[in-house]
C-alpha cells in the first residue's frame, strides 16, 4: 500500500466506520480478531451501512453481514479486477478523482478487461451473480470503506492484493474521504509501532531505507561516528543489505546455500524478544533450525512455546521479561494513534523490562555508553521512557512523529473522555487535537491525521495529498526523485484546502522551497543548506511548509503502476500449492528468487514440482479465535481463557467428513505438503466449504500427537495445549515482503 | 467511582453478543475465584461500597490486539487487585473482549517465567541474571569473532512499547547486522 499511496498505514480509523454507507470486508474477520473494533462496524450497520463479507469461510463477521460471498483462497485479485471492470463499464468510477490524483489508472482498466464476471466466477469459485451483487452493492453506495487483514497479506502475491485494494477504492474516489478508506486491521497491539520503529530488516526507524544516507543520518541522531557504526558491520555492503525476515531465518540456519547471502556464514544464534515464532509456516523447519543453532535466547514473560518444541539439550536461555502492563511507554494502535500505556505494577518476580535487558547486554558487549548517548542527549542521565520518546520525536521525520510528544500523549490519556469517537477530535483542554495524534503529526502544533489523504481540509487540520517522492533509477543506477514517468506527471492536479501553492509539487527541499512562494531569511537558508524535510534537524523546512499550507512530503499522485516491481500492475497468480492445477498454466507464479531476505526462495520450481492437489486434495484456512492471541503463549496461560477455548480442532464440512468416514469428534491426522503432520479433533461445521478445513492458529504444546508438557520448566506450562497448525501450512513467501503463504495451503487427511 | 459517561456505550446495545457475555463472565469469575481463597468474613458497609480503600486507578492500554482498548487497573499497595472497563475511552467505550477483560491475569497468572533459566544437559536450571547475561554476551562475542556479526539473528516484537522497539532496532544496528525482524511479516 505504501507503494501505491505513500504510506502503508490504515487510512481512516475504527470510529470512522460509523460514517460509512457500505463496508467491504475481505480477508479479515474483525468479529473474532478485533471484537471491540467490530462494534464500530455494527454501529455503522445500525446507521444504515451495508456490510459485505468476502471470505473462503463463513465467519462470525459473515454472520453479521448483509451479503456474503465465498471465494477460493488466494483469488482476491481476480475479484478486485472484476469489480474495477464493472465499475468502469457502468461509469460508476470517479473520473475527476482519478485524473487529478492517480498515476496511470488507465493501465489498470486495460488489465481489468480480461476479468469478466464469468472469469471471476471461474477463478474465485463464486457465481457470477453473487459477484455482481457484491460489486453493485459496493459501488452504488458511498462512501465505502474497505477492510482487510492477514487474509490478504499471507500469500505469494500478498503485496499485489494490498496494492489493488487501494486502487479499486480510488476508482470510487473512496480514499481521503470520511467513511471511506483502506482500513487494514493490524494483529498484535503494537504491530504498527514496531514497524514504525523498524524492527524490520530492510529499514531504519521511520521507514528510512538502509542506504548510506540514512545510516549517516541515524549516526547523527544516535550521536555516534558513522565510521564507528560502519565498523560494527562486516562490510559496508552488508550494512546496506536487507537481513533475514521472521519468515525466512530458519533457512539461514538449515540451508547452507544461504550462507552466501549472509556474509558467508549460516546463522549461529537467535535472540528472540517477545515473538511467537511458531506462528510462521512450517514449524517443523523452525524446530530443525532451533535444534541446530549454537545459542538460543528467549526473552518473554511466559515460556516461549518454541523452547519446548525444540529438542536441543544445551545452551538455551529463557530470560523473564516484564509484561507490558509492568512497563510504560507509547503504543501505536491500528489507526496510527499513539496511546500512552502506564505501568500498572512493578515487574513481578525477577522479571526485567525489555529495555533494561538490552542495556545490560550493551554493557557487557561494550557499547553501553554509545548506545545511551542520544538518550541522555547531553544530560548526565536519562528518564525512561520519556527520553526515548523524545529521541524518536527528533529522529522520525518521515511519518511526522515530531508532534507525538510524551507530554501530549499523557495529557490525552488523562482527558480521553474529551474525544469524540466518530471523529477522534478533542475538546476542552485538548481542543483541536485528534486522539492518539495519529501520524503524520508534523509538529507540536499539528493535531494529527485521523483520516489520510484528505484534500477537503487544510494540512494543519490533517489534510494531505498522496506522496510525491517516487524514485526512478538515475543514469548511475542510483534512485532519483522524479516528477514524471513515461511522459505522465506524478504530481497531483488538485491540492489540500488552504494550500498557498496551487497544484502538485515535489517534496520540500532547501533547493525548491522558495519556488512554492515561501521565502527564507539568509540565516535560515544557511541552516537548511543541502537538506530536505526528512533530514532537516532545524525543522525550518517543515514548519515553513506548514505555514504555507503545504504538506512536507509534497503533493503527488498515487501510483497505479509500480514501475520498479516484478509485477508493475498487480496480477493474479495461482498459489504455489494451488487447488486449481488447471489454472496454473494461465496464471503461473513467479520465477524462483535468489537472495530474497538473504534466502533462495522457490516459486516456479515449487509450484511445478508435482500435481500437488492430487496428493493433497484439501484446502486449509487457518485463523485466530477470539479467546487467544498469536501462539496463545499468554492467553493459554490464563485459566479462564483456557477454559473458554482449551482444545485444538479442525472444522470440517460434513460432506467432506463423510468421504473419509470421519464422525463429528473423531481424531484425524492432517498431513502438510512439507512433511509436517498433526492430530486434531474433527468438528463438523457448515462454515467451511466442502473442499476446505479450518484450523485455529493459536495452539501449541502438542507435537504430532505427543504432548510436550513435560518439556516445560516446572510450573510454567500453559493451561491449554494443542497441535500447532503451522506444522502443516505450506512453503511459500510473498514476492516483496516474504510474508509466508499460510493462507493457501493444501493438506491430506486421514482418520486417526 | 466510575467517571461520568458522556458518550453512548457500545456495550449497551450489543451486550447480548456472546463474546462479550463470555468476557463479562470471565471477569466476574476472576473476582469470585480470588475471594474464594480468602477466609470468609462479613463485609462492613464501607467495604461493600469500596472493596479496596486507598487504592489508585491507573489508566492503561490493553496488550492483546491493535484496537487499543482502554483499561482501568485498580492497584492497592503495589498489587493489581481489580480491573474496570474504561467507559470513556474514545475507541473502546467500555467494550472489552474476553482477552481484554482478563488482562489482569497477564500479570498474575501463576505459570509465568519467574527467573532466568537455562537448559543444560537436557535439564532446565535456574540461574542468576548476571550469570545468564555474562554467558550469553560472551558467547555472542565469540560467535561474532568467529563467524562475523551476521551470524546472529534478532527477533523484535510487536508486543513491546515504541520506545523499546526503537531501542531493539538500534541494538541490532550496534550489533552490526540487519538480521532483525518482527511480527509484521506474518
Amino acid at each position: 500500500m505504501a507503494n501505491t499511496l505513500g504510506y502503508g498505514g490504515m487510512t481512516n480509523h475504527l470510529g470512522d466506520m460509523q460514517n460509512s454507507k457500505v463496508i467491504l470486508i475481505m480477508g479479515a474477520n474483525p468479529a473474532v480478531n478485533h471484537p471491540v473494533g467490530m462494534q464500530h462496524i455494527l454501529k455503522g450497520k445500525e446507521n444504515g451501512a451495508k456490510i459485505i463479507s468476502i471470505d473462503p469461510r463463513y465467519t462470525k463477521t459473515s454472520a453479521h453481514a448483509d451479503l456474503f460471498a465465498r471465494i477460493r483462497t488466494g483469488t482476491d485479485i481476480a475479484f478486485l479486477y472484476g469489480m474495477i471492470r464493472y465499475i468502469v463499464k457502468n461509469n460508476l468510477h470517479d473520473k475527476q478523482y482519478l485524473d487529478e490524483r492517480v498515476f496511470d489508472w488507465e493501465s489498470i482498466v486495460v488489465e481489468a478487461e480480461q476479468y469478466t464476471p464469468d472469469v471471476v466466477a471461474n477463478v474465485c469459485g463464486c457465481t457470477a451473480e453473487k459477484f455482481l451483487e457484491v460489486v453493485k452493492l459496493f459501488a452504488e453506495n458511498s462512501p465505502g470503506c474497505l477492510i482487510w487483514n492477514q487474509g490478504w497479506t499471507q500469500h505469494t502475491i500478498g503485496t499485489s492484493n494490498t496494492r489493488l485494494g487501494p486502487i479499486m477504492q480510488m476508482f470510487l474516489g473512496n480514499i481521503g474521504k470520511v467513511g471511506g478508506g483502506c482500513n487494514i486491521l493490524r494483529g498484535h497491539d503494537n504491530v504498527q509501532g514496531a514497524s514504525d520503529m523498524a524492527n524490520l530488516s530492510d529499514i531504519l526507524p521511520g521507514y528510512y531505507p538502509i542506504n548510506e544516507g540514512s545510516w549517516k543520518y541515524y549516526s547523527g541522531q544516535w550521536q555516534v561516528d558513522y565510521e564507528w557504526l560502519k565498523g560494527r558491520f562486516k562490510t559496508k555492503d552488508m550494512m546496506e543489505k536487507k537481513g533475514f525476515a521472521l519468515s525466512t531465518w530458519p533457512w539461514g540456519v538449515i540451508d547452507d546455500e544461504n550462507a552466501a547471502n549472509n556474509a558467508g556464514t549460516p546463522l549461529k544464534a537467535l535472540i528472540c524478544i517477545g515473538n511467537g515464532i511458531s506462528t510462521i509456516t512450517m514449524t517443523h523447519k523452525t524446530k530443525e533450525a532451533l535444534d541446530k543453532l549454537d545459542l538460543v535466547v528467549f526473552i518473554d514473560p511466559y515460556v516461549n512455546d518454541a523452547a519446548v518444541i525444540t529438542d536441543r539439550t544445551d545452551n538455551m536461555f529463557l530470560l523473564p521479561a516484564a509484561s507490558q502492563v509492568e512497563s510504560s511507554g507509547s503504543v501505536a494502535a491500528t489507526n496510527r494513534s499513539y496511546q500512552w500505556r502506564s505501568q500498572v505494577v512493578k515487574p513481578l518476580y525477577e522479571a526485567k523490562e525489555d529495555h533494561e535487558i538490552l542495556f545490560e547486554f550493551a554493557k557487557r558487549l561494550g557499547f553501553y555508553e554509545e548506545f545511551t548517548r542520544s538518550l541522555k542527549n547531553g544530560k548526565p542521565s536519562y528518564e525512561w521512557p520519556e527520553d526515548a520518546t523524545r529521541e524518536f520525536n527528533r529522529a522520525v521525520k518521515t511519518i511526522g512523529l515530531q508532534g507525538v510528544t510524551p507530554e501530549r500523549m499523557k495529557r490525552q490519556q488523562e482527558n480521553w473522555a474529551l474525544f469524540d469517537p466518530l471523529t477522534l477530535r478533542g475538546s476542552g483542554v485538548v481542543e483541536g487535537e485528534y486522539y492518539g495524534l495519529p501520524w503524520p503529526c508534523w509538529s507540536d502544533k499539528h493535531p494529527g491525521t485521523p483520516i489520510m489523504y484528505r484534500t477537503d481540509v487544510s494540512v494543519m487540520e490533517g489534510g494531505m495529498g498522496f506522496r510525491a517522492g517516487w524514485t526512478d533509477k538515475g543514469p548511475d543506477g542510483k534512485p532519483v526523485v522524479v516528477a514524471e514517468k513515461n511522459g505522465q506527471t506524478l504530481l497531483a492536479v488538485n491540492e489540500p484546502a488552504g494550500s498557498r501553492f496551487k497544484g502538485g509539487h515535489l517534496e520540500i527541499t532547501a533547493d525548491n522551497i522558495e519556488s512554492f512562494g515561501i521565502t527564507l531569511t539568509a540565516e535560515e537558508k544557511e541552516k537548511v543548506k543541502g537538506k530536505n524535510w526528512k533530514n532537516d534537524n532545524t525543522y525550518i523546512l517543515v514548519n515553513k511548509a506548514l505555514e504555507a499550507g503545504l504538506c512536507p512530503y509534497g503533493n503527488g499522485k498515487a501510483r497505479a503502476r509500480a514501475w520498479d516491481w516484478a509485477d508493475q500492475l498487480p496480477k493474479h497468480r495461482e498459489p504455489l500449492h494451488s487447488f486449481r492445477q488447471d489454472l496454473v498454466a494461465k496464471y503461473p507464479t513467479f520465477e524462483d528468487k535468489k537472495d530474497h531476505y538473504r534466502t533462495n526462495i522457490r516459486y516456479a520450481s515449487e509450484q511445478n514440482k508435482q500435481n500437488w492437489v492430487a496428493d493433497f486434495p484439501i484446502n486449509v484456512v487457518t485463523g485466530r479465535i477470539v479467546e487467544h492471541m498469536g501462539t496463545g503463549t499468554e492467553t493459554r496461560a490464563s485459566k479462564y481463557l483456557a477454559e473458554l477455548a482449551g482444545e485444538m480442532y479442525a472444522h470440517i464440512h460434513p460432506t467432506l467428513a463423510k468421504k473419509y468416514g470421519v464422525d463429528n469428534g473423531d481424531m484425524i491426522w492432517v498431513h502438510g505438503t512439507g512433511e509436517g503432520k498433526i492430530k486434531v479433533k474433527a468438528v463438523y461445521s457448515y462454515s467451511v466449504a466442502e473442499t476446505d478445513i479450518f484450523m485455529p492458529q493459536n495452539f501449541s504444546g502438542l507435537w504430532s500427537g505427543k504432548s510436550l508438557v513435560d518439556k516445560y520448566p516446572k510450573g510454567t506450562a500453559p493451561y491449554a495445549l494443542g497441535e500447532n497448525s503451522n506444522q502443516v501450512t505450506s512453503y511459500g513467501y510473498d514476492i516483496v515482503t516474504a510474508c509466508p503463504e499460510t493462507k493457501c495451503t493444501l493438506v491430506r487427511i486421514e482418520k486417526a | 467511582m466510575s467517571p461520568r459517561n458522556s458518550t453512548e456505550l457500545l456495550n449497551s446495545k450489543i451486550g447480548r453478543r456472546s463474546f462479550l457475555k463470555m468476557g463479562a463472565l470471565t471477569s466476574i469469575g476472576a473476582v469470585a475465584v480470588c475471594s474464594a481463597s480468602e477466609p470468609v468474613v462479613k463485609a462492613t458497609p464501607s467495604q461493600l461500597k469500596e472493596a479496596y480503600p486507598g487504592s489508585k486507578k491507573v489508566k492503561t492500554i490493553c496488550t492483546h490486539c491493535s484496537v487499543g482498548c482502554g483499561i482501568i487497573a485498580e492497584v492497592k499497595d503495589g498489587v493489581w487487585v481489580r480491573q474496570e472497563v474504561a467507559q470513556e475511552h474514545p475507541v473502546s467505550l467500555g467494550g472489552h473482549c474476553c482477552k481484554g477483560a482478563d488482562l489482569i491475569d497477564k500479570v498474575r497468572s501463576t505459570n509465568r517465567l519467574r527467573y532466568p533459566t537455562v537448559k543444560k544437559d537436557g535439564v532446565w536450571e535456574r540461574i542468576g541474571w548476571d550469570e545468564a547475561l555474562d554467558s550469553v554476551s560472551a558467547q555472542i562475542q565469540a560467535l561474532q569473532k568467529k563467524y562475523g556479526p551476521d551470524s546472529i539473528m534478532m527477533l523484535g516484537s510487536a508486543k513491546v512499547s515504541n520506545e523499546q522497539s526503537y531501542y531493539i532496532r538500534k541494538f541490532a544496528a550496534f550489533m552490526g547486522t540487519n538480521n532483525i525482524d518482527h511480527q509484521a511479516r506474518i
